[in-house]
C-alpha cells in the first residue's frame, strides 16, 4: 500500500504579517498593536499528535466536575503527577481517578491525562 | 544506520486503542464491504483452526463462536492514526521515509548521545504512549537488514520489539536465523529456486557467488545480496513515488441489475480516482472499466468483462474521464445479470505538464480551473460535495456495507469515544 499525501492536515501558518493599516481614511491607531486572534488549538493542545477528545455520558463523574455530554481533552504525552485527573483502564473498563501520590499500583493502566473539561452551558 | 518502524497489527491496534475491553483479545478487521479478513491481531492469528483467508460468510459463525471481535474497515481512523505515528517519527529524525500506512524507515545516522538500542526503545515507548499503537523497531546499516531486524524484534520474544544489528557478529546471527521467506522483497519464485539449490537461510543466500545471483536473480537479487551483507544500495526516498496506475473497485452493498445505478457507482469511483490523479499532477492515457457478478453465489448466472479505452488526449478531468468510463461500461454491460462489483483503472499515467495534444484537440481544451474549484470545495466541505451529476444522489443504494465500522473517533466531533458511567 502506498502512502498518499492527499488529505494531510496542514498546519496553519503562524501569522507574521507586519501590521500595515488598511483603512482608507485615518490610519488605525491600533496599527502597531495588532496580534493574531486567540487560537484554541494553540492554547489548549500541547501535543497535537498525542491529544484525543472523548465525550462523557452520564452524570456518574460529577465529583470530578464532569457532567453528561462534556468533552474531555486528553493528552497522552504527559506523565501524570499526583492529584492530576487521569483516564485509566481497569479490568478493561475506562475510569477517571485522581492520580495517586505513591503510585505503586499496577492494577490500572493510564490511558491519558485529562487537561481540560469542555462544558456546554446553553 | 537506518531504523525500520512498523506498527504491530496496525488496523486491529487502532481499533483496540479505543476499546480497552478488547485488550488481549482476538480482533480482526474486514475488507471493504465486509467480504473477508484483511487484518488480524496476534491473538486472532493464534487461532489457527479458523481459515482466516476464507470469505467472511463462510467463517462468520466460527468467529462469533470463538469470540473474535470483527470490525468493518475504518480507513478514516487508520489514516489519521498513521499520520500521528509518522508525525511523531519526524521528531526523531529529519529523514523519514513513510513506506506504507503502518511502516516507515527513518535515518538515525549521527545518533551519538545515547546508544542505538536506547534510541530505538525511546521511539517504541514514545509512539505507544502518545498514540496507543504498539510498534517494533529494527535498526541496521541497510534497509533490507533493518527490515529483518524489525521482524526479529517481533518474532523473537527476548528482543521485546527492539532489535539493533550493529556488529558483523549480530548480522551473521540474524542472517542465520532468517529463512529465505524472511528476506524483504524476495518473491515466492526466487524462494523456491533457492530451495532447489539447497539455500534455506538468508546466510546461505549471502554466501552464494555474486555472479550466480546476478545471472539468476537479476539486479534485484544482487541488491538484496549486497544489502544483506551490509552494503547499502537502496536509497532513502523522502518523497512518495508517483503512482503508475490508479484504480478502485468495490463491491456493491447489494447486487445491482440496471445500468443507471451501476453507471452512478462507476462515475463515483471515477471522481475518486481523478482526484488522486490531480493530487499527484498526472494525467491518464487509458481507462479500464470492469464489471463482475458474485462468483460465490451459485444461484446467479455468472458474467464478468472489462473494456479499455485510449483517451485521445491524456487528462485528469473528472468529466472527460466519466464520459469515457460510461462509454466503456455500455460496451460491456449485459442485461439479465446481478452485478456485484464495478471497477475502474486509470493507467498510462504521465505528468500533466507533458500532455501532448493532437491535430484535432489541444490539451487546453478543458479549463483546469473548474477542477481546481471542485477540489477546493470538496476539500473544504467534505468528500463528494460537488461533482458530476451522473453520480446521482442514490449513493446509499449501492454504497458499501460497513455494518460493523467503529466510530471515526479522531475526525468526527459527533463520533467521539463515549465514556459511559452510571
Amino acid at each position: 500500500m502506498e502512502y498518499l499525501q492527499t488529505g494531510k492536515i496542514k498546519k496553519q501558518a503562524p501569522n507574521h504579517k507586519a501590521s500595515v493599516s488598511t483603512q482608507t481614511g485615518f490610519p488605525s491607531p491600533a496599527t502597531h498593536y495588532l496580534e493574531p486572534s486567540i487560537d484554541l488549538n494553540k492554547e489548549l493542545i500541547r501535543h497535537k499528535d498525542a491529544t484525543f477528545y472523548v465525550r462523557v455520558s452520564g452524570d456518574g463523574w460529577a465529583e470530578f466536575s464532569m457532567l453528561d455530554r462534556d468533552v474531555l481533552i486528553i493528552d497522552r504525552a504527559l506523565t501524570p503527577k499526583a492529584g492530576n485527573l487521569v483516564l485509566i483502564v481497569q479490568q478493561g473498563v475506562f475510569k477517571v481517578i485522581h492520580f495517586p501520590v505513591n503510585n505503586r499500583s499496577s492494577s490500572f493502566i493510564v490511558w491519558g491525562t485529562i487537561t481540560y473539561i469542555i462544558h456546554y452551558t446553553l | 544506520m537506518i531504523a525500520m518502524v512498523d506498527c504491530n497489527s496496525f488496523y486491529a491496534s487502532c481499533e483496540q486503542v479505543f476499546r480497552p475491553d478488547l485488550w488481549g483479545k482476538p480482533v480482526v478487521v474486514l475488507s471493504n464491504n465486509d467480504g473477508c479478513i484483511i487484518a488480524a491481531n496476534k491473538e486472532a492469528k493464534a487461532m489457527t483452526h479458523i481459515a482466516m483467508f476464507e470469505p467472511m460468510f463462510k467463517i462468520k459463525d466460527q468467529l462469533i463462536k470463538n469470540k473474535v471481535t470483527f470490525f468493518s474497515s475504518n480507513y478514516t481512523l487508520y489514516g489519521e492514526m498513521s499520520q500521528r505515528v509518522m508525525n511523531i517519527l519526524e521528531t526523531f529524525s529529519p529523514n523519514v521515509e513513510v513506506y506504507s500506512i503502518d511502516e516507515a524507515f527513518i535515518d538515525v545516522a549521527g545518533i551519538a548521545h545515547i546508544s542505538l538500542k536506547q534510541y530505538a526503545t525511546l521511539i517504541k515507548d514514545t509512539i505507544v504512549t502518545h498514540t496507543g499503537v504498539p510498534v517494533g523497531v529494527g535498526i541496521a546499516p541497510t534497509k533490507v537488514l533493518a527490515k529483518l531486524a524489525n521482524k526479529i524484534s517481533k518474532k523473537v520474544e527476548k528482543f521485546d520489539y527492539v532489535c539493533v544489528i550493529d556488529t558483523d557478529e549480530k548480522r551473521i546471527k540474524a542472517l542465520k536465523w532468517a529463512q529465505t521467506k524472511d528476506i524483504w522483497g524476495l518473491g515466492k519464485k526466487h524462494q523456491a529456486r533457492l530451495k532447489n539449490i539447497g539455500v534455506f537461510t538468508a546466510y546461505e543466500f549471502t554466501q552464494l557467488p555474486l555472479a550466480w545471483v546476478r545471472k539468476e536473480m537479476t539486479v534485484v537479487g544482487e541488491r538484496l545480496w549486497r544489502e544483506l551483507r551490509g552494503e547499502s544500495c537502496i536509497e532513502f526516498q523522502t518523497m512518495p513515488k508517483s503512482k503508475k496506475a490508479i484504480g478502485t473497485s468495490k463491491s456493491f452493498g447489494k447486487k445491482l441489475e440496471d445500468l443507471p445505478r451501476i453507471e452512478e457507482a462507476c462515475a463515483y469511483y471515477i471522481s475518486e480516482v481523478a482526484e488522486v490523479l490531480r493530487a499527484q499532477k498526472s494525467c491518464a492515457t487509458y481507462i479500464q472499466v470492469f464489471v463482475t457478478t458474485n462468483r460465490y453465489s451459485a444461484a446467479d448466472k455468472q458474467y464478468s468483462n472489462s473494456c479499455t479505452i485510449t483517451i485521445p488526449v491524456p487528462t485528469n478531468n473528472t468529466f472527460i474521464l466519466t464520459q469515457y468510463a460510461r462509454k466503456a461500461l455500455k460496451r460491456i454491460y449485459r442485461t439479465g445479470y446481478r452485478y456485484k462489483k464495478v471497477g475502474v483503472n486509470l493507467t498510462g499515467l504521465i505528468p500533466q505538464q507533458y500532455v501532448q495534444g493532437n491535430l484535432f484537440q489541444s490539451p487546453a481544451l478543458y479549463d483546469k480551473r473548474l477542477m481546481n474549484v471542485i477540489d477546493a470545495l470538496n476539500h473544504k466541505f467534505g468528500k463528494a460535495t460537488v461533482g458530476s451529476a451522473l453520480v446521482g444522489t442514490r449513493v446509499a443504494q449501492w454504497e458499501l456495507v460497513k455494518k460493523d465500522r467503529s466510530n471515526r473517533y479522531t475526525t468526527q466531533w459527533g463520533e467521539l469515544l463515549e465514556l459511559k458511567n452510571k
